[in-house]
């Protein structure tokens, strides 16, 4: 097949899911030697779509078609079969399997003995690596002993060792370092320029002029719009992901501040994934953590809220340092809240009703002397149920039911109820719908009107842009730069140049060397 | 070339602690007794450690499938009765041996469908069928022993070669299979994925009720024989003959560094658990401590071996 091809084409696929329209009637199509970026905020549609194509999912109307010939995958064993492949966000690999065993895993080699011939699956595994330029690696290691970007490599390795004609890359760059998002980039070229049509799905925006050929805009179940990468600015392709003007959705009036709340020195913590950091956060400010992922963010929230130990540094709330252990206890009974990133495993008792788990922090403050009194926490949680619009017919009701955006204003009201004046927010609108995240912006709103503090850690530059008084950037650990809102460099454009690393100020130097 | 040193030294601090401990525990009690190291001792140790060898084998391979098997030591004790029993019926030894090992190997199959298929907590199968099996043992014997007279025992428990006897022989050969099992077949890898990424294994095809049965069934297979060699030291059968061997070779596993949740570990060290076991008690016997501080100082020694097992590998982590 020659460049520029059509490889794949998907017309009118629908999905459904109990409840959502998953797909909504979209077309797609995929040519040899392209890459073709799939855009979109989370239950947009694009996961499910690639699913699709991958087999894993049923479509309930629809028609794939391969070069040219209909297809119906029953499994993704099936479009295997056909050379269609993923590397995923989430690595496959087995720990205590070599590196060779988990490119071979059940399609081993055997000897006539019926015994695994490692030797053959190691030559093998070394002859594609070698295609990705990653001979250094040892094929007899094991998986856990590799870097993140090493095993996304051998994950290359397995992909190709199917012969594909097409690979998916879901969100592949999520965990990497900018120096390992590089050679990934390059490693695609390479599959791009040898036929492969590569559907790759990323969320952020900096990436898809690096590597992209074509975008597709997704929005709730449906195709916004197919163009070519250069065709339409930035801005554009954001509007067409929220579906409206970004300056209707962030609305941020600051206030004037009136001293300190929190301030950070020279915090370090034992993995060195966190590396002298600094930061002050003042009464009714809001301000943003910026990086990529595995940059540090988490990990710096995460020790100045006692999660991890830290091996360094001092924290101070209002003036005062905390001295001692810090502990997400201690922080608490100080009134610090933390929202953290993984809602459903961390930041609720899904199980439990959505008053027991809005008074969960509270109970103490609630009832001093020990007894709870059922009543009065229903109270409690209906006045926090109207204040923040939690969409729930009952308090009583577990918050697995809840959608996303209810449950994660379940866990802001938690805080809240506790009276919190500090709140770490990690990624507080992933995964959200449009309403339930302005929602949420406009309590930051009224909670800095109210003095208090909030720390915003969020991958969505324009959210961060446009909520955040000032932005801290982080880099490898580090803190690299600090921008106020208003001056020249508060813009997507530079502050995603510093998340990389590759910021140059207005005389053209770098700022920060490594 | 210094950096090849470097990785070398680290290899060795990368040993199982337990080795270490072992080590440590030998020296200590070879001062206390000079004859703690001689030819005899050893060879009683090694003999001591056969049994509970051949059913830590097995059972390292139920943990790194994040499972356990606590009915291993009850199917030892039904072997042992069921055997004889039969015996006395009439039924040649080595039929009855045949029928018991494939007894066992259906207990496994049970234990492993109702894991896997049931998806019931390891414990709560397995502690189930424990106490299904010593009913079932009971049955046979109404509590008492039950004895058979046959030179068929002597000939498998005195037979010696360089003066190491037969058991030990056995013990050795089930641990090459099992090492080949673990590292060089299908199975092994699915049992490694099974501990370490279960989702990306079944995403990969492999069907993982299939390797989890396995794996039971082969520590069912195995407390089988370790049953036999039981018989054939008592010869005898004793309904209680097996009891808390389940946790013993549980601990030796721990001991030996596999762990219960990530799919890491090796039957290789499982050895040395085991070793740490037996060389305890019987140091223990050769100094002269009673039994009344016996249990006491081996569950200190258990205790603070997977401790120290688990900071080294904090610390490790850490690094």
């Amino acid at each position: 097949m020659k460049t520029g091809e059509t490889i794949l084409s998907v017309k009118g696929i629908t999905k459904l899911f109990p409840g959502v329209v998953a797909l909504d009637h979209v077309d797609f199509d995929l040519r040899v030697g392209e890459v073709h970026i799939l855009v979109g905020e989370n239950g947009a549609g694009k996961s499910t779509l690639s699913k699709c194509i991958l087999g894993a999912y049923v479509p309930e109307q629809g028609t794939i078609t391969l070069n040219g010939t209909k297809k119906s995958f029953k499994s993704p064993r099936d479009a295997l079969k056909e050379g269609i492949t993923a590397v995923y966000q989430e690595f496959t690999l087995i720990p205590y399997l070599s590196v060779a065993q988990n490119i071979f895993l059940n399609r081993e080699y055997r000897k006539k003995n019926g015994l695994l011939d490692i030797n053959r699956m190691e030559k093998e595994s070394r002859e594609l690596l070698k295609l990705i330029n990653c001979e250094h690696l040892n094929v007899s290691s094991h998986a856990k002993d590799l870097t993140i970007a090493e095993q996304q490599m051998v994950e290359i390795a397995k992909a190709l060792s199917f012969h594909p004609q097409i690979i998916i890359f879901d969100e592949p760059t999520a965990t990497l370092s900018e120096r390992e998002v590089g050679s990934l980039f390059e490693q695609i070229r390479k599959l791009r320029a040898s036929g492969i049509g590569i559907i790759y799905i990323s969320h952020k925006i900096q990436e898809f002029t690096q590597i992209g050929d074509r975008i597709s805009v997704f929005r709730d179940g449906r195709k916004i719009a197919t163009f070519g990468i250069h065709e339409k600015s930035t801005e554009e392709i954001v509007n067409m992901m929220v579906g409206r003007n970004i300056s209707q959705v962030y609305q941020r009036n600051p206030n004037l501040y009136s001293g300190e709340s929190l301030r950070v020195e020279g915090l370090c913590d034992y993995k060195e994934k966190v590396k002298h950091a600094d930061l002050v956060v003042n009464k009714g400010e809001i301000v943003g953590l910026a990086g990529l992922v595995g940059a540090g963010r988490t990990e710096l929230a995460n020790l100045i809220f006692g999660i991890d130990r830290r091996k360094a540094g001092k924290v101070y709330l209002y003036g005062e340092e905390v001295l001692g252990k810090i502990t997400p206890g201690k922080m608490v009974r100080r009134h610090i809240g933390f929202v953290c990133e993984d809602r459903k495993s961390k930041g609720l008792a899904l199980k439990d009703s959505v008053a027991w788990n809005i008074t969960a922090v509270s109970l103490r403050q609630l009832f001093p002397h020990g007894l709870i009194r059922y009543k009065k926490i229903k109270n409690v949680a209906e006045s926090y149920r109207e204040r923040l619009k939690i969409a729930v017919p009952t308090v009583q009701r577990p918050c697995k039911f809840l959608s996303g955006g209810n449950q994660q204003k379940v866990v802001l009201a938690k805080w809240l109820s506790a009276h919190v004046d500090i709140l770490i927010l990690d990624e507080p609108t992933r995964g959200i719908d449009m309403g339930a995240k302005m929602e949420i912006y406009e309590l930051m709103n009224q909670l800095s009107l109210e003095g208090k503090s909030i720390l915003l850690i969020s991958s969505e530059l324009p959210e961060l842009i446009g909520m955040s008084d000032r932005i801290y950037v982080v880099h490898e650990g580090r803190i690299v730069h600090e921008c106020k809102r208003g001056s020249a460099e508060f813009n997507a454009e530079d502050i995603g140049a510093m998340m990389l690393n590759v910021y140059q100020d207005a005389e053209g130097k770098a700022e920060w060397d490594e | 070339m210094n950096k090849q040193l470097s990785i070398k030294k680290w290899k060795i601090f990368k040993l199982p602690p337990v080795i270490y401990m072992l080590l440590c525990l030998v020296i200590i009690f070879s001062i206390a007794t000079p004859q703690y190291l001689s030819f005899q001792n050893i060879k009683n140790i090694l003999m001591q450690s056969s049994t509970l060898m051949i059913l830590a084998f097995g059972q390292t391979l139920v943990v790194l499938t994040q499972g356990t098997d606590l009915s291993i030591g009850a199917q030892v004790s039904m072997v042992t009765v069921a055997w004889i029993t039969l015996a006395r019926k009439g039924v040649p030894l080595p039929v009855g041996a045949i029928i018991v090992l494939l007894l066992t190997s259906c207990v496994g199959i049970i234990n492993g469908l109702l894991v896997a298929k049931g998806k019931m907590p390891p414990f709560i199968a397995t502690f189930g069928m424990q106490n299904v099996i010593n009913s079932f043992t009971l049955l046979l014997t109404a509590g008492a022993a039950v004895t058979y007279s046959s030179n068929i025992f002597l000939i498998i428990t005195e037979s010696s070669l360089f003066g190491i006897k037969a058991p030990v022989f056995i013990a050795a050969g089930i641990f090459a299979v099992t090492w080949v099992i673990l590292n060089r077949t299908k199975f092994g890898m699915g049992i490694f994925g099974l501990g370490g990424n279960p989702e990306a294994l079944a995403l990969a095809g492999v069907n993982t009720v299939k390797v989890t049965v396995k794996a039971y069934a082969y520590a069912g297979l195995l407390a089988g024989v370790a049953g036999l060699l039981t018989a054939c030291r008592v010869e005898s059968g004793q309904p209680t003959a097996g009891a808390g061997l389940e946790f013993e070779s549980i601990a030796a596993t721990l001991l030996g560094g596999t762990s219960m949740r990530e799919g890491r570990g090796n039957v290789t060290n499982t050895i040395f658990g085991v070793l740490l076991l037996s060389v305890v008690r019987n140091g223990l016997n050769v100094v002269g401590i009673t039994a009344v501080y016996q249990s006491a100082i081996i569950g200190i020694i258990m205790l603070s071996a997977i401790i120290i097992d688990s900071l080294a590998r904090q610390s490790q982590e850490r690094n």
